[in-house]
């Protein structure tokens, strides 16, 4: 059985009907790219697994628990870290705080310090700046940081290079890379080649639907499929 | 009265007089806004229930002080009974709104912000109401302030003193500017120094990821509603002793609309903002009210100058000074 499971996910915003019937899976310690155009349901699949849009319709599995429908810090708990499209950070809080928050209660602080400060030393000069003031390249840095911590298990992540300089998008590029060689991971990336990079499968969406799905060795931008639904 | 010859009448100490009203309003300001602060901030929710329950706290604390202090009763021991009464107060209200909070609040999260705004009015209604009943039934007149219980101060507080030429209640204002910074002290240590402040912090900026971070934000809010009240009946405990307040049923609205001027000056979801915001208007209403008693003979200048600081705020700072959000936003 697979850590993740998403069966026949049917999600709205309001009376829009914006997944209709995803289902995919993630194996432990897979990373695992969904692609498609703007709009196609990406971030609300990874949305639907965290209760946050909870679905309508459809079962979201984790590690073996039926989690649809339970409160949203209850699936966070379970292990499942969340590194959002736009950072979201607690930009009044200081970058240690923002590492502090997402530890659990009985979770070892110093040790989340360490697990964030070792895996982007960069950050370790600015731990009592607030997270507003640190440039993107570093709240993105906070931001897979902070879904690092508390021992979780699972990242689902966000377009991590969207808004990034060529270059810092390289530095987070390697950070999700040493992050996806100890974690599983849910990746949502409009770089086509940095997800094909990054991730072992892929599934690739269209109007709220699954229509592709394999391998990510291999494929290129030209492929049939594949310039099918993500030419604009 | 005209302007001009009453300036001429400006005793040589008036700043002296004002500051001293202006540090002892600053402070009552601050723990009245207080509660509306944390609790506007972290849940966007309009207590309007918030100067009921400040009016309530002033009468509950009254009635302990009016049973357990009698003439006898020495000073130091009304210090005491008063802190205990205090803490009562505090607890009791803390509980109190934890379960209207878990009971009336809870269902209406998901509906829009309109039904929470009627909803605390409702409370509003109800609480003055039974308040309005509960005190003419102990045969107190409701619309005064209650003078038994403003006579349990003790005589140091009471008493007017002449120092650096002002003629004034020094003792009872210097009290006031005490509790007041005590209070600030506790809730800015609670909320830099507690998990459940940080988690009011953080919430206050982004409920949504703080969920997906593992808080259970219904619990947070839980909380901070419960301390939100108890803090609204400290309050009420504090002004029950001030001849200038007192405990009567209209201290409901006039702290109601103290306490939304200071929160909204200060910014929604700043604590911090709302301790400036609270000193502002402290010292303005505190001079404003001096100008009235001296110079200018219209008794409705403090209000009118309070509402236009709040008016110029929204139009120019819609934030707030120290906001997260703006008003209407968040």
């Amino acid at each position: 059985m697979s850590l993740l499971e998403v069966d026949d996910v049917h999600s709205y915003y309001g009376e829009s009907h914006v997944l209709r019937g995803v289902s995919l899976s993630v194996d432990r310690g897979e990373t695992v790219a969904l692609i498609g155009r703007n709009g196609v349901g990406k971030t609300t699949t990874l949305r639907s697994v965290l209760q946050l849009t909870p679905p309508r319709r459809g079962t979201v599995t984790y590690d073996g628990t039926d989690v649809t429908g339970r409160p949203t810090h209850e699936v966070a708990r379970m292990g499942v870290g969340w590194v959002p499209e736009d950072r979201r950070m607690f930009s009044h809080l200081t970058v240690d705080e923002n590492v502090r928050i997402a530890t659990p209660p009985d979770g070892d602080v110093g040790a989340a310090f360490e697990t964030v400060y070792g895996a982007f030393p960069e950050l370790e000069d600015h731990r009592d700046r607030e997270a507003g003031d640190l440039s993107g390249g570093q709240q993105q840095m906070v931001a897979i940081a902070r879904g690092l911590v508390g021992g979780n298990e699972t990242l689902l992540v966000d377009e991590p290079s969207e808004g990034l300089a060529p270059q810092i998008v390289e530095a987070v590029a390697d950070a999700l890379s040493a992050v996806a060689a100890e974690a599983t991971v849910l990746l949502v990336e409009q770089n086509f080649p940095l997800a094909m990079d990054l991730a072992d499968r892929f599934y690739l969406l269209d109007q709220g639907t699954v229509v592709a799905s394999g391998s990510t060795e291999g494929v290129t931008r030209e492929d049939e499929t594949i310039r099918r639904y993500l030419s604009a | 009265m005209t302007a001009v010859a009453a300036v001429e009448t400006v005793p040589l100490f008036a700043p002296v007089d004002v500051g001293i009203r202006a540090v002892s309003k600053a402070a009552l300001y601050v723990v009245i806004a207080s509660g509306l602060s944390l609790i506007f901030g972290l849940m966007g929710v309009l207590n309007f229930a918030h100067g009921s329950l400040t009016m309530i706290g002033a009468y509950l604390g009254g009635a302990v002080m009016v049973a357990t202090v009698s003439a006898g009763t020495g000073g130091v021991a009304r210090f005491v009974l008063f802190f205990l009464a205090a803490a009562a107060v505090f607890g009791l209200l803390t509980g109190i709104g934890a379960a209207v909070e878990v009971a009336l609040i809870r269902p209406i999260y998901d509906r829009e912000p309109l039904f929470q705004i009627l909803l605390t009015f409702g409370l509003v209604l109800v609480l003055d109401e039974a308040a309005r009943i509960v005190v003419e039934l102990a045969g107190l007149q409701p619309q005064t302030e209650w003078q038994d219980a403003i006579g349990t101060a003790p005589a140091f507080l009471g008493a007017r003193y002449d120092i650096l030429g002002v003629d004034t209640r020094w003792g009872l204002y210097a009290f006031e500017a005490l509790v007041g910074l005590a209070v600030v002290v506790a809730i800015l240590l609670f909320l830099g120094e507690t998990r459940y402040g940080l988690y009011i912090r953080a919430g206050s900026e982004d409920a949504e990821m703080a969920q997906a971070l593992g808080i259970d934000i219904r619990r947070a809010f839980t909380v901070v509603f419960g301390v939100g009240a108890g803090l609204a009946g400290l309050a009420g405990v504090l002004l029950m002793w001030d001849p200038r307040f007192g405990a009567s049923v209209p201290l409901s609205v006039e702290t109601l609309l103290v306490a939304f001027i200071v929160v909204i000056v200060g910014g929604l979801g700043s604590f911090k903002g709302t301790v400036v915001a609270g000193v502002l208007v402290g010292v303005v209403d505190a001079l404003m009210s001096w100008l009235f008693i001296n110079v200018v003979d219209f008794p409705g200048l403090p209000e009118l100058v309070l509402f236009a600081v709040l008016v110029t705020v929204l139009v120019v700072r819609p934030k707030g000074l120290l906001g997260v959000a703006e008003v209407g936003g968040h």
